[in-house]
C-alpha cells in the first residue's frame, strides 16, 4: 500500500487539515477580521452578530451588519452549534466534502474507479492556500465552494434531482453562481468527458435521451426548489426583509469594506447619481460572459462551467481568495491543456505577486497609516491580472487543443482519455 | 410524476405552516425587539450603573491666542491629551485652538507645547487634530458647532455629530470675566449665549448629557445662565476671583498651565478607562488652598447624583458592552468595559471595585437571556414559535436534500 495511494493519502491529507485547523495557534492569527480571506456577505463574525441578534428576537436583517442567508440561521441555531472548536471541525469538514467532490468528477471525467493522479487533485484542493485560509478564517464562502463541487458532481453523475437542489441552494447562498445554471444543464444533458480535443456541435456529444423538454422539466425543477426554499428562508426570517438584505446587498452593494474584489473602490468613489447605472454595467457584464462560453465549450460542459467558475472567481461583487481559489484547484482535472497553456510562468507569477502584496498594502493602509488604499487597490487590480490571466490562459488552452500538435500529448504523458 | 407529487405536497404544507406561523408571529414581533433592546440598556443598569448614553464627545476650546497665552493652550491640550487617553477618538473630539504657540518663533523647543515645569511631557507630539485653528476658533463657528447648524460643505470632521444619547464633554479655556468669555481678543461670548446654545441642542436632542467645565477669570458666571436639563457644570472661580497659572517654566519663559486645570488634570492621571471614581469624588478635591481660587460646581439641572456619575461617563470613550462566550462555563457578567481591550494598570482600589462589581454582576445577569416582557406566556410562547420557525425549515430543508440525494 504506497503512501501516494489515494486510500491512505486522502485521511493523511484530511487529519492534517484537522490538525491545522485545531492548533491553537491558529485561534491568535486574527483571521477571522481578514479582510482578504471574508467579505461582508460571508464573515464569520457578521455570522455570529446575527445568529446572536436572531437568538435574542430582534431581527438580524433590521440593521446593516448580517448578509448571510436565512438558511444559515436556522442551520446554525438547530443542527449546528456555533462554538469555535465545532465551527472549525465542522469547515474542514467541509472542504473535505469539497475535495472528495472535486476527486469524483475527476474520476467521472475519464470514468474510471480510481487513477494515480487521485491524491495530487485532492491534495489541490485541500492544500491550496487560497481555499486553506479563508476555511480557517471560518469564512461562509467554503459552504459555496462545496456546495458548487457537489453540483458539478452530481452533474456529472447524472442525477438531475440532487444537481439541481444543490444549486437551488447555492443560489440562495451566493447569488451570482446563477450564472453557471446553463453550464450545468448542458452537463446534464451530455457528458462529462473530455472532447476538447474533439470539439463538435452539442447534438454530437449530448445524452440518448436529452431533448427540449427534458430540459424544460430541469428548469422547472430548480424553480420549484427554489420557491421552496424561499418560502423556508422566509418562514426563519420571520418575513420577506431577507431578500433585500441577502440578493439586494450582491445587487446594490451598499457595504464597501474592503476585499480582493474588483467592485468595492470603484463604488467608493462612485457619484450617486451614476451608481444605479454602473451596478447595471458591473452585474450585466458578468452575464456577458454565459452564452459565449456555453457556445464555445458545448462539447465540453465540464470545461464550459471551468471558465465561468474562473469568471465568477474574477468578478463576484464581494471577492475572498476562495474564489479564485475553487477555479486554481479545479485545473487540476484538465491535465490535458497543460501543454497548451501559453502563459503558465506569468500566471504563476502574478498569482504569487498579488498574494504577496494584498496583506502587505492592506497592513501599510489599515494598520500603519503609512499607505492609502489606492495601495491595496492596486494589489486587487494585480489579483485581477492573475485571475485574468488563468483564465484566458485556460480557454486558450481549451481551444487550441483541438489543433494539437504538441510533442508531449503524442508522448502519453496525458492520463486523459480524449473521445 | 412522483417527484412533482412530493414536492407539491411539502410544498402545500409548508405554505399553510408559513401562514399559520405568520399570523401568529408578526403580531408580537414588532414589540419584542424594543423591549429586548430597552431592556439591553436598563438590565445592567441596577444599584450601581445609572448612566444610559452610548457614545461621548467632547468640545475642547482654547479662546486665545498669541504666545503669552501659552497656558491656555496647554490646558485644552493637555484635557485632549487626557480625554483621548481615556478612550475618546479624534473623531468624536472637536478640539478648537488658536494653535499658534507650538511653531511661534519665541518658542525655545519648537513644535512642543509643555504643562509643567520641567517639561516632561509634550502635549503636541505628531498625533494630536485640530479642528479649528488659528482664526476659524470664533463664537460663530463655536455655536456653529455646538447647535450643528452649518453649511453643507463644512466636512465631517468639524462637526458634532451628537444624538440624543450622547454624553458630551464642553472645556472652555481664556480670559474671561462676568458672564463673558474673550475669543481671540476680538470678540467675546456671553454666558447667554452659551446657555441658549445648550437649548437649542436640548430641542434637537443633540445629547444626553453635558458636562461643562471653564477654566478662565470669573469662570462660574459663565454658566450661571444655563436653563436646559442634564447640564453639569463646573468653573474655576467665582464671580470677582481670578483664576491664576500654576508654574512657570523657565527656559519657555511664560506660565505653562492654569492651577484649576493642573489640578483636574492631575487627578485625571490616576484614572484609566475602567475607572469607577466619580464626579464627586473629583469635586471633593476641589479647595480654595490649592486652587487659589473658589471652584464652582452647578448641579441642580443635573439628573442623577453626583456621587454615582463616573468621571469616564464624561471624560472616557466607554460604552456598556456585553460578553457572550458560548464555551465560558459560567455567563460572564457585563460591567461598563471600552471599546478597546485590557486597561493598562488597574490601580488596587478600581480592581476592588470591579471584582465586587463582577460578583454582584454575576447575579443578576446567570442565565437570564429571554427577554422580559409583560407575561411571561406570551414570552415563552414567542421563544418556543421562534424555535419551531427555525427548526421547521431546518427540517424542510434537510429532509428535501436528504430524501432527493439518497432516491433512486
Amino acid at each position: 500500500m504506497d503512501w501516494r495511494e489515494f486510500r491512505v493519502a486522502f485521511p493523511l491529507l484530511v487529519s492534517c487539515r484537522l490538525l491545522l485547523a485545531l492548533t491553537p495557534f491558529v485561534n491568535s492569527l486574527g483571521l477571522d477580521h481578514n479582510h482578504q480571506l471574508s467579505s461582508p456577505t460571508n464573515s464569520y463574525v457578521r455570522l455570529q452578530e446575527g445568529l446572536f441578534l436572531f437568538k435574542h428576537d430582534i431581527d438580524p436583517y433590521a440593521g446593516g451588519s448580517f448578509y448571510h442567508s436565512p438558511l444559515y440561521l436556522s442551520l446554525f441555531t438547530t443542527v449546528l452549534p456555533t462554538s469555535r472548536f465545532v465551527s472549525r471541525i465542522v469547515w474542514t469538514m467541509l472542504d473535505v466534502l469539497g475535495a472528495w467532490a472535486l476527486v469524483n468528477i475527476w474520476r467521472e471525467r475519464q470514468s474510471v474507479v480510481r487513477t494515480s493522479r487521485d491524491t495530487l487533485v485532492a491534495a489541490a484542493y485541500l492544500l491550496n492556500p487560497y481555499i486553506l485560509l479563508p476555511n480557517l478564517a471560518l469564512s461562509t464562502v467554503s459552504f459555496e465552494n462545496t456546495l458548487q463541487l457537489l453540483v458539478l458532481l452530481y452533474a456529472c453523475r447524472r442525477r438531475p434531482s440532487p444537481a439541481l437542489l444543490l444549486a437551488a441552494i447555492l443560489i440562495h447562498l451566493s447569488l451570482y453562481s446563477a450564472l453557471l445554471l446553463p453550464s450545468i444543464a448542458l452537463l446534464l444533458l451530455s457528458s462529462p468527458h473530455s472532447h476538447l480535443a474533439n470539439p463538435k456541435f452539442f447534438t454530437a456529444y449530448r445524452h440518448p435521451n436529452a431533448s427540449l423538454s427534458t430540459l424544460l422539466s430541469y428548469i422547472g425543477e430548480c424553480v420549484l426548489y427554489s420557491v421552496v426554499l424561499c418560502l423556508c428562508c422566509t418562514v426563519v426570517a420571520g418575513g420577506w426583509g431577507w431578500v433585500e438584505k441577502t440578493w439586494g446587498v450582491v445587487l446594490t452593494l451598499p457595504d464597501l469594506t474592503p476585499n480582493p474584489g474588483l467592485w468595492w473602490y470603484f463604488f467608493t468613489e462612485m457619484f450617486d447619481h451614476f451608481r444605479p447605472f454602473f451596478l447595471m454595467v458591473f452585474s450585466v457584464h458578468l452575464l456577458i460572459y454565459v452564452a459565449p462560453v456555453c457556445l464555445k465549450f458545448q462539447h465540453d460542459p465540464l470545461f464550459a462551467s471551468f471558465a465561468l467558475l474562473g469568471v465568477l472567481g474574477m468578478f463576484k461583487p464581494y471577492l475572498t481568495l476562495a474564489d479564485p481559489g475553487l477555479f486554481l484547484s479545479m485545473y487540476s482535472v484538465f491535465p490535458e491543456i497543460f501543454p497548451y497553456l501559453s502563459h503558465p510562468l506569468p500566471t504563476t507569477l502574478l498569482h504569487l505577486h498579488a498574494s504577496l502584496l494584498l496583506p502587505l498594502f492592506h497592513s501599510l493602509w489599515l494598520n500603519q497609516g503609512t499607505g492609502n488604499a489606492n495601495f491595496f487597490y492596486a494589489s486587487t487590480l494585480v489579483l485581477g491580472m492573475a485571475n485574468g490571466a488563468a483564465l484566458v490562459d485556460a480557454i486558450w488552452a481549451g481551444l487550441r487543443i483541438a489543433i494539437g500538435g504538441k510533442e508531449s500529448e503524442d508522448e502519453g504523458e496525458i492520463a486523459v482519455v480524449q473521445e | 410524476m412522483r417527484l412533482l407529487f412530493w414536492t407539491t405536497t411539502s410544498l402545500l404544507l409548508l405554505i399553510s405552516f408559513f401562514t399559520f406561523v405568520s399570523t401568529g408571529s408578526f403580531a408580537t414581533e414588532t414589540a419584542i425587539p424594543q423591549d429586548a433592546a430597552r431592556d439591553f440598556f436598563t438590565r445592567h443598569a441596577g444599584p450601581e450603573k445609572t448612566s444610559n448614553h452610548t457614545n461621548n464627545w467632547a468640545v475642547l476650546v482654547c479662546s486665545s491666542r498669541y504666545w503669552f497665552n501659552y497656558r491656555h493652550m496647554a490646558n485644552a491640550l493637555g484635557m485632549y491629551r487626557t480625554v483621548k487617553r481615556l478612550g475618546i477618538p479624534d473623531s468624536n473630539i472637536i478640539l478648537m485652538l488658536a494653535d499658534d504657540v507650538a511653531c511661534n518663533a519665541r518658542n525655545k523647543f519648537p513644535a512642543t507645547v509643555f504643562s509643567n515645569q520641567g517639561r516632561s511631557l509634550d502635549l503636541y507630539g505628531e498625533n494630536i487634530e485640530v479642528d479649528y485653528r488659528g482664526y476659524e476658533v470664533t463664537v460663530e463657528n463655536f455655536i456653529r458647532v455646538l447647535t450643528g447648524r452649518m453649511d453643507s460643505s463644512v466636512p465631517r470632521s468639524k462637526r458634532l455629530l451628537t444624538d440624543d444619547r450622547s454624553n458630551v464633554f464642553v472645556y472652555m479655556t481664556g480670559h474671561g470675566g462676568n458672564e463673558f468669555l474673550k475669543f481671540q481678543d476680538n470678540e467675546e461670548i456671553s454666558a447667554f449665549d452659551i446657555a441658549d446654545a445648550f437649548e437649542q441642542m436640548w430641542q434637537k436632542k443633540r445629547y444626553n448629557e453635558i458636562f461643562f467645565m471653564i477654566d478662565t477669570c470669573q469662570a462660574n458666571s459663565m454658566f450661571s445662565k444655563i436653563y436646559s436639563p442634564n447640564i453639569l457644570a463646573t468653573g474655576s472661580s467665582e464671580v470677582g476671583e481670578n483664576s491664576y497659572s500654576y508654574e512657570n517654566d523657565n527656559d519657555v519663559g511664560v506660565a505653562v498651565i492654569d492651577t484649576f486645570t493642573h489640578y483636574v488634570l492631575q487627578f485625571m492621571e490616576g484614572i484609566n478607562k475602567t475607572s469607577q471614581l466619580t464626579m464627586q469624588d473629583l469635586f471633593n478635591t476641589f479647595s480654595f488652598d490649592k486652587i487659589k481660587s473658589t471652584p464652582g460646581v452647578r448641579s441642580d439641572l443635573f439628573g442623577r447624583p453626583l456621587d454615582r456619575t463616573l468621571i469616564t461617563d464624561f471624560l472616557g470613550g466607554v460604552a456598556q458592552v456585553e460578553l457572550v462566550d458560548e464555551d465560558a462555563s459560567a455567563e460572564e457578567p457585563s460591567f461598563s468595559a471600552d471599546n478597546f481591550s485590557e486597561p493598562e494598570s488597574p490601580s488596587d482600589e478600581i480592581l476592588l471595585a470591579v471584582e465586587a462589581e463582577l460578583r454582584s454582576g454575576n447575579n443578576i445577569s446567570r442565565g437570564d437571556r429571554t427577554p422580559t416582557t409583560a407575561t411571561n406566556v406570551d414570552s415563552s410562547w414567542y421563544g418556543l414559535v421562534k424555535v419551531l420557525r427555525a427548526w421547521g425549515s431546518a427540517a424542510v430543508v434537510g429532509g428535501l436534500i436528504g430524501w432527493i440525494v439518497t432516491s433512486r
